[in-house]
């Protein structure tokens, strides 16, 4: 019963948290590497820098896009169902927060495409 | 746990209202006895939340009103250039006090103030679940909030700003005591606001009414909930800023000194990363008085629940990764502000998701222009205007103009009072007839908020011109000729209109509010939720079942049946104060939480440990250990009343459900408490290690500096042995402590004994291994980081070392065995993390220097 | 680039119309939007980009609170059937979800290219460094070919058209550099050297402030910025490389011999004499500048000897003493030398 609703939980909560990981990754990664003096480092024929963001916002879009696809099996399952409504509701708001998550992580890697890495 | 499953569906008919008629004789004189409050002199003991709540409201809006009198000190020195009413020295004080009262005095207590009040009322639990914790929280607030605003009077009142950065407020520059009453005074505030927070976590989670489920919370539930979890994430970063500042100041460890490895900065990233959130903070519990007030003045549900819930859910994620928008002019690289540029756009998008929810259920309904609506149209009004001037500032480029000129402070502004003080007139309005006799008066409140809503705008609208034709804030004067005169003019007679607003709403509560332990002016607007069912000091006579999320509208006869007592556990099973714990997701009753009565250990624990804090500042060093002793030894005593056992065989609280009055483990709602006061230290330490990494980002080839050496691995692996080893024999007396035949093994004490030995053995090892390479503390930040990790275990093996022995006397008062066991397991829990951090300390300070090298 | 280059020329012609724009678009009666220290009256390129940036999302915010605004009232004041649309979960996902997402996704990559447009490092520029200090500003312009360094305070005088560098940094507490008009603003912290580039494309004068809260005086740490024409500056550069005139007359003697007697040398340089002490601004050519006290008051002999006996009473907190034991004739010959160091 608690494992369920703690699966429940974490599914609603899950893109927040990609969202969380991706911002830390990101800019912990950009000071790191512009404190240590990397700036004009390259991987792969782009900056380091881009490089860490990029491929960062790309993981964590994929995780978050799979939890949204989950949640909304979730909520098709549960919609059906009047008598558990905190299982509706709880997939429920894990799609609409699995969807905004999805918006504010692409959003975060906008600015690879934009700025220098380290000026 | 053995919670009883209830039906799957809640659905009310007739018969099956869970209790007869008529209740016995004596039943309900009973549930009146055992709640009322103590008389005379005791009455300050009480600690029922619709007492304190409202002194903490009360106290709290007597600061709105001093800090409010500061800032027209302020307006009145503006109003034209070269002024000299005040002197330089003044008003660098009234500044600082404006904004720290205004934030930590009013703003947080506020809202926290109104829930300790709503909350419990609102869920229909009869109380929260730890009322002396509220009235410990809300006692340290009152005396140490008094003490340190009369600092004002004596000149003596911090003068850095409210967000004190350094080195600004570093010895060298604020040699006097000023600083540190910011500093001490805040640092313990702050304390009582995570108190406040881990209440309110554990308040909304566990005691709410039968078959309130997650999608039948009140928004106001949920706002106060994502709003204790904001407080749990943020506020530990400002408590590790304010320690490693104090330790600065107080000691010599450069954390924030250049010439020695520190850096300024650091301060402000602590600062900030507690102080963008907390603006959400305040302003998302009024986004929940917002949402209850709406659909009561338009008579009909709140469009869009669940898109509320989520605005606020991801408000409160987002809220976080705003910080660096505070520093968007401090030279870090355009990319890392970039981040925060995006954050700061992102959380524009739950604030538009709750206005244009408002919007639709005014629209679904027909909203009745009283004076909470009022209030609710201005907030709306204003905050749209701070939301739009919030998403300019996002843009990193636009905020080099505005950061630090009138402008910003135009904004602030617009969001603090549109967003928060708005809603708290609302909210006072609307819930007055809760907590009195009589109703304030709709034709006075008109006016209030007439001259309120003028006055804002007057005052505000101007300063955004002021800032962008160049006035920076906190000038104490600025010169003839700049353009700024009129504005700055217009910017005072609006603060006199607000002034003349508050006073007029003093004048309309003096006369109209009348305290009302019982009855109450009772449902005068026709709102849809339990605070409205008949109350007095058990609150609601019994707990009733929720089938919607407005009960009040959707229950026909709920009010009569609730007061009838014929719902659960209408009368007391234990002869005592009593709450129903339900469970978090599906509110399903899971055991009756004995509440502990009115004391007078909480307040005395309350009142020493403010004056810990603030004799400390004034370095009566003596003095204050006696107080802090003393304080720790209130709340030891009263902690010793709680954890009561099974006193009784599970009880039926009607419709035949049987449950416990005494629970252990994860349904426990201490063991809630616990993880999250976990949370919370675990937050301060993350806080700490991300210090100690920034640190080593900003000096680059020294880490550790030249001419010091590393300890010797034997070190930390021996204190990392002893601190696994006293966790193993935790553990084993947990196993030796299990079984429903009450035992009292003799093998627990013995095991807590060892186990208290081997993990002070730990510290002083890991203590010495530092020592003995004579590394210094003062000389280069490395220093004064590692020893700033060694210290906080330290300080929470010390506090082991308070646990342990009272689990141990516990037991040989005969007051822990294998079912009684909470205290056991509280200590167990503190300990295990205790280890954990330990550990993770050894492998960052031993571990992060071989690893880089020196890189 | 040169397309820019014409777009902001024709900026500068329409520029009286356009300045007031943003302050017009708040619907208020101005005071004054062009200034000597106003984000409203670019000077500078970078300046323009925030200034349009700032009319954008002016324009932008005062529509939508417009349309929020009439919404909400619609909703209050609207007869229920003609309102009945605007009460549902469409509502919110239109005006809240979808809008707002559209038109964040549009703005955050226009904040973004100005952001790396403005300020951004170009090269050939002139090389400045400002260290801010309670409460004045060290300048000095290090070497350049064969134009010797030298430090002066309290005014940075720049030339036209020539991309400018700024490295700054404090001696003491945080502050912050900013020209209003140039552009935004950079904290000059502890430890940190941080760099604010722009071009200034009008010549003037103009006022920089410190942004960020530093003490007593805060509010009195001003300095002037002049943008002169290329060879202007140029002369003026060279005229500062120059050790300090010799007094020309005896009085100007006598206040030399005071300013030495007195112990100003000890906190003050003028290069040439003995005076050589580093905490305070350097005087050299003193005389030369628009205002003294950082930006407080016009530099004559009068505001001058007045500043001198003064300092405590007029900006408490100061570092510098007051000197009220002078007697007026000799406050007057120490002023007049300061006064004569063009």
């Amino acid at each position: 019963m608690t494992g369920r609703r703690t699966a429940q939980v974490l599914l609603a909560l899950g893109g927040m948290f990609a969202w969380a990981v991706q911002f830390a990754l990101i800019y912990g990664a950009t000071s790191t590497l512009c404190g240590r003096g990397w700036a004009d480092a390259t991987l792969l024929a782009i900056g380091v820098v881009p490089f860490a963001i990029l491929s960062t916002t790309l993981v964590t879009l994929v995780a978050a896009a799979i939890l949204l696809i989950v949640s909304f099996r979730e909520e098709r399952r549960w919609r059906d169902q009047p008598s558990s409504t905190a299982d509706a509701f709880l997939s429920q708001t894990g799609v609409l927060i699995n969807g905004l998550s999805l918006i504010a992580i692409l959003w975060n890697g906008v600015p690879a495409f934009i700025l220098p890495a380290c000026a | 746990m053995n919670a009883p499953e209830l039906p799957k569906s809640f659905e009310r008919r007739e018969a099956e209202l869970p209790n007869p008629l008529p209740r016995p004789e004596g039943e309900f004189d009973a549930l009146k006895k055992a709640w009322e409050p103590p008389r005379w002199i005791s009455f300050v003991t009480a600690v029922n939340n619709t007492y304190v709540g409202l002194w903490y409201v009360g106290t709290a809006f007597l600061f709105f009103i001093l800090a409010g009198i500061l800032s027209l000190i302020m307006r009145t020195q503006l109003a034209v250039p070269e002024n000299d009413l005040v002197s330089h020295n003044l008003y660098n004080q009234l500044f600082t006090m404006h904004g720290t009262v205004m934030m930590f005095l009013f703003a947080v207590p506020a809202v926290e103030a109104a829930s300790v009040y709503l909350l419990p009322n609102m869920q229909a639990a009869r109380d929260l679940p730890f009322p002396r914790l509220s009235a410990y929280a809300f006692w340290a607030y009152f005396v140490g909030g008094l003490v340190f605003f009369g600092t004002i009077f004596f000149g003596l009142s911090p003068d850095g700003g409210w967000f004190m950065y350094p080195p600004l407020t570093s010895t060298k520059y604020s040699p006097a005591e000023n600083a540190d009453w910011w500093l001490l005074g805040i640092g313990f505030i702050e304390i009582s606001a995570i108190a406040g927070a881990i209440e309110i976590i554990v308040g909304v989670m566990k005691t709410r009414a039968v078959g309130m489920s997650l999608d039948k919370l009140p928004v106001y539930s949920w706002a106060m909930l994502v709003f204790a979890v904001m407080i749990v994430i943020g506020f530990p970063a400002i408590i590790l800023g304010t320690l490693l500042l104090e330790m600065e100041r107080a000691f010599d460890w450069p954390f924030f000194i250049a010439e020695r490895g520190g850096d300024p900065l650091l301060w402000q990233h602590l600062f900030w990363f507690f102080g963008h959130p907390e603006v959400y903070i305040i302003f998302l519990p009024a986004t929940g008085m917002v949402s209850m007030i709406v659909p009561t003045m338009a008579q009909t549900p709140l469009v869009g629940y669940r898109l509320v819930v989520l605005a606020l859910i991801a408000t409160g994620f987002l809220s976080f990764g705003l910080w660096v928008h505070h520093m968007f002019a401090t030279g870090l690289p355009k990319m890392s502000l970039s981040f925060f540029s995006a954050a700061s756009t992102a959380v524009a998008v739950p604030s538009g998701i709750q206005v244009f929810a408002w919007i639709a259920t005014i629209a679904s309904g027909r909203m009745k222009l009283t004076t909470p609506s009022l209030f609710v149209i201005g907030f709306l009004f204003i905050f749209t205007l701070g939301g739009l001037t919030g998403v300019m500032v996002a843009m990193a480029p636009f905020d080099w103009q505005a950061h630090d000129s009138y402008f910003i402070v135009a904004h602030l502004h617009y969001v603090l009072i549109g967003g928060m003080v708005f809603p708290l007139f609302a909210a006072i309005y609307y819930w007055v007839p809760v907590a009195s006799k009589r109703t304030l008066s709709e034709r006075v409140g008109r006016w209030v908020f007439g001259l309120m809503f003028l006055g804002v705008n007057v005052t505000f609208l101007p300063m955004h011109i002021t800032g962008l034709i160049g006035m920076p804030r906190r000038v104490y004067t600025y010169p003839v000729g700049m353009g700024w005169d009129a504005l700055n003019l217009v910017s005072t007679i609006g603060a006199f209109m607000i002034a003349a607003g508050v006073a007029l709403f003093l004048l309309d509560f003096a006369r109209n509010f009348r305290f009302a332990g019982e009855n109450n002016a009772g449902n005068v607007w026709n709102a849809s939720t339990l605070e409205w069912l008949p109350n007095g000091n058990y609150n609601t006579r019994s707990i009733p079942i929720v089938v919607s999320r407005d009960p009040l509208w959707d229950q026909p006869n709920l009010s009569k049946d609730v007061e009838d007592g014929r719902y659960y556990l209408p009368g007391t099973a234990t002869g005592g104060r009593e709450a129903l714990v339900t469970s978090p997701f599906d509110a399903r009753p899971q055991y009756i939480l004995q509440v502990p009565g009115p004391g007078w250990q909480p307040v005395l624990a309350a009142v020493f440990t403010a004056a810990f804090f603030l004799l400390l500042t004034v370095k009566f060093i003596f003095t204050s250990i006696i107080c802090g002793v003393l304080a720790v030894g209130f709340v030891i005593w009263w902690l010793w009343e709680t954890d009561p056992g099974p006193v009784r065989p599970p009880a039926d609280i009607g419709g035949g459900i049987v449950v416990p009055v005494y629970a252990t483990g994860p349904v426990n709602h201490s063991w809630w408490a616990m993880i999250v006061l976990m949370v919370v230290c675990g937050m301060i330490f993350t806080c700490l290690i991300f210090s100690y990494l920034f640190l080593w980002l900003v000096n680059p080839g020294a880490w550790p500096p030249q001419a010091v050496r590393i300890p010797d691995w034997i070190w930390p692996a021996l204190s990392g042995f002893l601190y696994c080893a006293s966790a193993a024999l935790i553990a084993v007396a947990s196993r030796h402590l299990r079984g429903e035949d009450r035992r009292k093994p003799r093998s627990v004490p013995i095991l807590i004994g060892v186990a208290l030995l081997l993990v002070s053995g730990a510290s002083a090892v890991d203590l010495w291994a530092q020592w003995q390479t004579a590394l210094s503390p003062s000389a280069h930040a490395y220093g004064a980081a590692v020893y700033a990790i060694v210290s906080l275990q330290i300080f929470f093996v010390l506090t082991t070392l308070i646990m342990g022995p009272y689990t141990i006397a516990r037991w040989l008062a005969g007051k822990l065995d294998s079912v009684r066991r909470t205290t056991f397991d509280n200590t167990m829990l503190f300990w295990f993390y205790t280890v954990g951090q330990g550990l993770v300390g050894l492998l960052v300070v031993h571990g992060f220097p071989r690893l880089t090298g020196g890189i | 680039m040169d397309f820019e280059t014409t777009l902001t020329r024709l900026r500068g012609r329409i520029d009286p119309v356009l300045r007031c724009g943003g302050g017009l678009l708040w619907a208020f009666p101005l005071a004054g939007c062009s200034g000597v220290q106003s984000a409203l009256d670019p000077a500078g390129g970078d300046a323009w980009d925030l200034y349009w940036l700032t009319i954008v999302m002016t324009v932008g915010a005062t529509l939508i609170f417009v349309f929020v605004t009439a919404l909400l009232l619609y909703a209050v004041f609207a007869p229920p059937e003609r309102r009945a649309w605007l009460g549902t979960r469409r509502t919110i996902v239109y005006g809240g979800l979808a809008f707002p997402i559209v038109t964040l996704s549009l703005l955050l990559p226009y904040g973004l290219i100005v952001m790396r447009d403005v300020d951004a490092p170009q090269p050939g520029a002139l090389q400045i460094e400002v260290i801010g200090e309670q409460y004045w500003w060290r300048v000095r312009y290090p070497a350049e070919g064969e134009q010797a360094e030298f430090s002066t305070a309290n005014e940075l005088v720049i030339p036209i058209g020539r991309p400018i560098t700024v490295s700054v940094t404090a001696a003491d507490v945080i502050h912050s550099f900013w020209i209003p008009n140039f552009g935004g603003k950079i904290d000059m912290i502890p430890g940190r050297i941080n760099r604010f580039n722009f071009t200034a494309e009008r010549p003037g004068i103009y006022r920089g402030i410190c942004a960020e809260f530093c003490g007593a005086q805060h509010a009195r740490m001003a300095f002037d910025v002049m943008a002169l024409e290329p060879a202007e500056f140029d002369a003026w550069r060279r005229t500062q490389a120059q050790p300090a005139p010799e007094p020309a007359i005896p009085f100007l003697a006598r206040g030399r011999d005071l300013f030495r007697s007195g112990g100003c040398g000890s906190c003050h340089v003028v290069r040439g004499t003995e005076a050589n002490g580093q905490l305070g601004p350097d005087l050299t050519h003193v005389g030369s500048r628009r205002t003294i006290g950082a930006g407080q008051f016009p530099n004559n002999v009068g505001t001058l000897a007045g500043w001198i006996a003064n300092v405590q009473q007029i900006k408490p907190g100061a570092k510098m003493p007051s000197y009220g034991s002078l007697t007026g004739e000799d406050l007057r010959a120490i002023a007049g030398y300061l006064e004569s160091l063009k």
